[in-house]
């Protein structure tokens, strides 16, 4: 295996008397992709809070590049370099696209006072360089007034422009057409030619299957299978997400059989 | 900034068009607009975002006034200079600055029914300073206390994470009663020595054309203006209030802008109650004279287009949202309306404008 970037260990999460986490632990190395798959419910929102510093785990250890973070916050992860694509609750809908592009990182002057043409201009280009998705006239509109994909686009977008390190990408690919996957799923391989880890999250196996170095099954709250890519196949990963535990085992012995 | 060379590249993804003549424009390869055109270009994304809308109203609302003025001098004395002073230059600045407290902090998704009540204690503080210890002191007491009382229900509000709403309709009678523990029920009054000079020139002057509280809004709105729309802070603000989740993702810390917010709030109802003391020259503690401040600020923000959910309005929006409110008010009483008819109005014009806005925000771009 590569060289680690992100480690963690043991992580467990409850919500009151509810575990959402029970001590998981994986690593994505330098210049993988991995694929976290698992059902709904399984947490992999969670856990992709949890990397991306948004939520505190319960317990656990988090590992950058060998070093121990003690205090994992979105401040600290944001330094790290991870950059991600949540599912749900990535845009300000009131808000212009320029100004979602650069919330919380706005360019501005020594008074804080934001260069509008300046992020204006950037965030056209960005938006030229991530989509060519007819409909978006002007970087000033309202985010409201986009589509699920145009909006899915705009997050992307925001992603890869700031990412340095790790993109985790959160369910990226379930508003977005066809041949917009594809680019997506493309673009990712070339990422890792660039040095950028990522975590592609979703439950379309096919979508990970093709991409991934190495794939995470979750289920229940806990990591049932972590393999690489040549171990494996769709139909074992199909058997994990479906069936948990009790379905690797299944298909295991079915394959024995035959 | 990580602001890797995009440029000459192929998109990283290539949506299909819908057939082929349709061109693909490139949105970095527009050209800056400029004079008409760009005014034009401009205005489409203006269009449902408040301001634009109620400064039609407004702008409507004061030719009609100006015309029936002109036609009849002594029968609507509206453009009696008496008159337009005592509008333009007292009633409307006010109401401005309370609507743009009460406008800022419902775009960071918040309320505050306890505005009338802190008026009445932040201005007895201000007067019993004044008394004692001089203007300078006194001004500074007046805001401190408007803040101290946001940052007091801000943080019940936040902490406890209880609506707003019912927090702070709990705490203004709180606050009222507080000002009565301060001052027992007797009002507190400036004496004629403490207003004469310097606080009767900044706080309550007239200039003939103008008095002081007009240039304290320009003053205050041009800030507001600047933070709001300019600032990354105002920014913040925004953020939260539109998607808390979203902002947090992005390293924004909700709580933290929303206690911003409500201190932002509390001192400019801190100023303004200085201003609405030295004008009146007494203020009764407990007394019902503030209470309507409350709902007419935010009546004044909905008014200007700012949402009761929060993450959108504008500081002009609201500036027009208290002007065209006392200009209905104006116009009532200067039409020998009797004072009943003047709250039913102003009722219909609140309901009316956030019919209004809402049916705009369908339309934003």
């Amino acid at each position: 295996m590569s060289e680690s970037l992100l480690r963690v260990e043991g992580i467990t999460k409850k919500y009151g008397p509810n575990t959402v986490l029970n001590d998981v632990s994986f690593e994505i190395g330098k210049n993988e992709v991995v694929g976290l798959l698992g059902d709904n419910g399984a947490g992999k929102s969670t856990l992709v809070k949890i990397m991306s510093g948004v939520v505190d785990a319960t317990s656990g250890n988090y590992y950058w590049d060998g070093k121990l973070i003690d205090n994992v916050n979105r401040e600290e992860t944001e330094r790290l370099g991870v950059e991600t694509i949540f599912q749900d609750s990535a845009l300000v809908p009131q808000m212009t696209i320029t100004r979602n592009i650069f919330m919380g990182r706005e360019i501005t002057n020594k008074f804080g006072l934001m260069k509008i043409k300046q992020m204006d201009s950037i965030a056209a280009e960005v938006l030229d360089s991530v989509v060519a998705i007819e409909g978006i006239k002007s970087p000033k509109q309202l985010v409201a007034s986009l589509s699920g994909g145009q909006a899915q686009a705009v997050a992307i977008a925001r992603a890869v422009h700031f990412k340095s390190s790790l993109l985790i990408l959160d369910e990226p690919t379930s508003a977005l057409a066809v041949r917009a996957t594809e680019a997506l799923l493309d673009y990712l391989r070339q990422l890792k030619t660039e040095g950028v880890s990522s975590v592609l999250v979703t439950h379309n196996l096919h979508h990970a299957y093709q991409v991934c170095d190495r794939h995470i099954v979750m289920n229940h709250g806990r990591k049932i299978l972590d393999v690489r890519r040549e171990d494996t196949t769709v139909e074992e990963l199909t058997a994990a997400v479906v069936g948990g535990a009790e379905g690797i085992r299944q298909y295991r012995e079915g394959r024995k059989g035959n | 900034m990580s602001n890797q060379n995009n440029s000459g590249k192929r998109p990283i993804i290539q949506a299909p068009l819908a057939t082929e003549a349709i061109q693909v424009r490139r949105l970095s390869d527009q050209k800056p607009q400029t004079g008409l055109a760009g005014l034009k270009y401009n205005l489409q994304f203006m269009r449902g975002r408040g301001a634009l809308e109620i400064g039609v109203v407004l702008a409507v609302i004061l030719i009609g006034y100006i015309t029936a003025a002109s036609i009849n001098p002594s029968g609507f004395s509206f453009l009696n200079p008496s008159n337009l002073s005592g509008v333009i230059s007292q009633a409307i600045p006010v109401l401005a600055i309370l609507g743009l407290a009460a406008g800022i902090l419902m775009i960071a998704g918040e309320f505050d029914l306890s505005l009338g009540p802190a008026i009445t204690f932040n201005a007895i503080v201000f007067i019993k300073v004044a008394e004692s210890f001089g203007l300078l002191a006194a001004v500074v007491a007046g805001i401190l206390s408007g803040i101290a009382i946001a940052m007091v229900n801000g943080a019940i509000v936040v902490i406890t994470k209880i609506p707003s709403f019912i927090a702070t309709l709990g705490m203004s009678f709180f606050w009222a009663g507080a000002s009565i523990l301060m001052n027992g029920t007797t009002p507190a009054i400036i004496s004629a020595e403490t207003r004469e000079g310097a606080m009767e020139f900044l706080f309550a002057h007239d200039f003939g054309l103008f008095r002081s509280q007009l240039v304290w809004l320009i003053l205050v709105g041009s800030l507001a203006w600047l933070f709001m729309h300019r600032h990354r802070l105002g920014n913040h603000i925004y953020a939260v209030g539109g998607n808390a989740a979203a902002a947090q993702a992005i390293s924004i810390n909700p709580k933290r802008v929303k206690m911003m917010a409500f201190g932002i709030y509390g001192g400019l109802v801190g100023f303004a109650s200085i201003l609405i003391a030295v004008r009146t020259s007494s203020m009764q503690p407990g007394g019902t004279a503030t209470e309507d401040f409350t709902l007419f600020a935010i009546a004044a923000a909905v008014v200007g287009g700012t949402s009761l959910n929060g993450g959108r309005g504008s500081v002009i929006g609201i500036i027009f949202g208290a002007a065209l409110i006392e200009l209905i008010k104006n116009g009532l009483i200067l039409g020998k309306a009797p004072g009943f008819y003047i709250t039913l109005f102003v009722g219909i014009t609140i309901v009316i404008a956030s019919v209004f806005n809402k049916l705009m925000e369908g339309k934003a771009r």
